[in-house]
């Protein structure tokens, strides 16, 4: 995790009890998707209307996600699916924030990018024009995946040319991929480890918590010694870049989200006003803990409160 | 150093292993504790010299321990390994971390009714079932494959009360999520590593990452650290000091990394050795930024033979 730290003794959260108030006093929400606006492949009640209704009070929409598995694009398509209209201008996930990153360092085109994480980062990176190598099938044979024979004389071959290493969540996850990686990132000379996220666990499904790419993350910092730079939530890179395309003050942002370490976080470091769902990882006790120090601005059960707020309004 | 005290700060340089300061050592030490990744073998390859080496320093009476961070294999195992490479060691003169895992959970009293989850090799389990205790995982997950569709639950056994974690070259998806549930929903359940060794010479020509690679996993999916009982914890130094009845600065740890060999040396009191056969340079046992210097250095263990002029 980025050495974050919030400046200033948050007084506690506030439950959400008048909506119009808050969205009022903001032009722009961003909006985490996995158990916020989804719960796996479910919509969580209430959304279609929620996301309208604000659109009708001329409201930007973003929606920013530490799942890299999927390109905006893919992302898109998702929301399509659901039935939600979202454009993919207004999707920022991971994957294509490892790709921007690498394109406002001028990552020069000559050399390319290692990749261990699922097929979005890597149709990022190529509509960013990266060469890049890796990605969940990458030395998998045709029968299967590819076994490693740890005998005499075998050895494995790295691309010279790798000089960054992307290490995102990846369900593929194998000693061949961790070797490859490792070697790139500790012979090739100044080869970058960039990670989309640390996230510990993630909602695959909308039943239990699954590990997340914090753990593939982890596997490289212990091979490797080193630490990434972390390009997800926390993390305000994709704060930063959205704030500078859309022209618009982080002041006037509310960053809506269900992790206080990744989605909240994210939001008190950008210094957006911050609301707290309850309908997806944390809950009320785990933000009521006196182990948690992180207190967003606002929480409430989930983002359609916002049309049942405005329907108690006296 | 004759020093009975551990003296981890000591930034002294590491002095070259020469005929005269070789006699020296040898007077003042009467047990040797190698390592084996990069200072007896590579891989499945002997390094040169090691026989007669080992046979000189019986002869002259010196006790030898073999102390090996690789899980993989058992103490049984290892002795097999020995004698395959032709070299005849009993297995109560090694102390593997494989060996390490099974005794933590035996000196604090794990209930036997637990079970014990394994993301690691035959050598943890093998090592756990002699201690008797039950233990889930290992080589038996390694064609297992997580399912993630709506209706499809991940399941876990809630009767596991600790995970060991060391070097896996089958490390999956499946093991990490068994493991991180494991940890994160069973109340009370352990978190061990058997080391968090970055990278090890798995084969004789290259570096291949290390246990520290699946420890860094479930530390990622946990957001937990581990128990280690592997060097350089000084877990095993107890074991050690049991069978032997010696101080241990009259002994001498030889091994070829500076933050786990080196240190364990250190931390236990033992004089320290460093071979440049292994994992370590001699420009990175010179990096302004490396902290731990050995009492000395040489290039490999053979060249203990040489110098004496045996």
């Amino acid at each position: 995790m980025e050495g974050f730290t919030t400046t200033t003794t948050k007084a506690s959260a506030q439950p959400l009890e008048n909506a119009d108030v808050l969205i009022a006093s903001v032009e722009t929400f961003i909006f985490d998707c996995d158990g916020v606006i989804w719960k796996g492949d479910k919509l969580i009640d209430g959304v279609p209307e929620t996301l309208d209704m604000l659109r009708s009070k001329g409201k930007r929409l973003v929606f920013v996600t530490n799942n890299s598995t999927k390109s905006r694009k893919q992302y898109g398509k998702k929301f399509e699916t659901l039935g939600l209209s979202v454009s993919e201008e207004e999707i920022f996930a991971s994957s294509f924030a490892a790709a921007a990153y690498l394109k406002s360092i001028n990552f020069p085109k000559d050399k390319k990018v290692y990749v261990i994480g699922e097929d979005g980062i890597l149709k990022e990176l190529e509509l960013a024009g990266f060469q890049y190598l890796g990605g969940p099938k990458f030395g998998q044979q045709e029968d299967g995946e590819k076994k490693i024979e740890l005998k005499p004389g075998f050895l494995m071959e790295h691309d010279k040319d790798v000089g960054a290493v992307v290490v995102g969540f990846d369900r593929y996850f194998n000693y061949y991929k961790v070797q490859y990686g490792t070697l790139c990132i500790r012979e090739n000379p100044g080869c970058l480890f960039i990670a989309t996220n640390r996230d510990a666990v993630t909602h695959l499904t909308d039943a239990q918590e699954w590990a997340g790419g914090g753990s593939m993350v982890g596997a490289i910092c212990g091979s490797t010694q080193r630490e990434p730079h972390v390009v997800g939530k926390p993390s305000t890179f994709m704060m930063d870049y959205l704030a500078v395309k859309f022209g618009i003050l982080k002041s006037q942002i509310c960053m809506v989200g269900d992790r206080l370490d990744t989605d909240i976080l994210f939001g008190q470091n950008g210094g957006c006003k911050t609301l707290l769902v309850l309908s997806g990882v944390t809950t009320l006790s785990m933000l009521q803990s006196p182990n948690n120090s992180i207190q967003p601005d606002f929480y409430t059960n989930k983002i359609s409160d916002f049309l049942a707020s405005k329907a108690a309004t006296v | 150093m004759e020093s009975t005290t551990p003296n981890p700060t000591s930034t002294a340089a590491a002095e070259l292993l020469t005929g005269a300061n070789a006699k020296l050592l040898l007077d003042s030490v009467d047990a040797f504790l190698f390592d084996c990744d990069g200072v007896i073998w590579k891989g499945d390859k002997l390094i040169d010299g090691i026989p007669e080496t080992l046979e000189m320093l019986r002869s002259k009476g010196k006790k030898l321990v073999f102390v090996t961070n690789n899980s993989t294999k058992s103490r049984i195992q290892y002795a097999n390994k020995f004698r395959t490479l032709g070299l005849s060691v009993s297995q109560d003169e090694i102390f593997s971390s494989s060996f390490a895992a099974a005794m933590y959970l035996k000196v604090n009293q794990f209930p036997p009714q637990k079970k014990v989850y394994v993301i690691g090799g035959e050598g943890i389990v093998q090592e756990l079932q002699l201690a008797g205790f039950t233990a889930l995982g290992g080589p038996e997950d390694v064609e297992k494959r997580a399912q993630w569709k709506s209706n499809c639950l991940f399941e876990h056994d809630k009767d596991v009360g600790a995970v060991v974690v060391g070097l896996d070259p089958d490390i999956n998806y499946y093991k990490l999520q068994y493991g991180t549930l494991c940890i994160r929903e069973n109340p009370g359940c352990l978190f061990i590593a058997t080391n968090r060794d970055s990278v090890g010479h798995m084969t004789d020509l290259q570096e291949w990452p290390g246990a520290g690679c699946m420890v860094g996993a479930i530390c990622g999916s946990t957001e937990r650290e581990p128990v280690v009982v592997g060097k350089p914890s000084t877990f095993m130094m107890e074991f050690l000091l049991q069978k032997f009845n010696l101080s241990t600065s009259r002994m001498c740890m030889v091994g070829d990394r500076l933050d786990t060999d080196i240190l364990f040396g250190q931390n236990a009191g033992c004089k320290t050795l460093l071979v440049l056969s292994g994992v370590t340079t001699r420009s990175i046992l010179d990096d302004p930024s490396n902290k731990i210097q050995p009492d000395y250095y040489t290039n490999k263990v053979s060249d203990i033979l040489g110098l004496l002029g045996e």
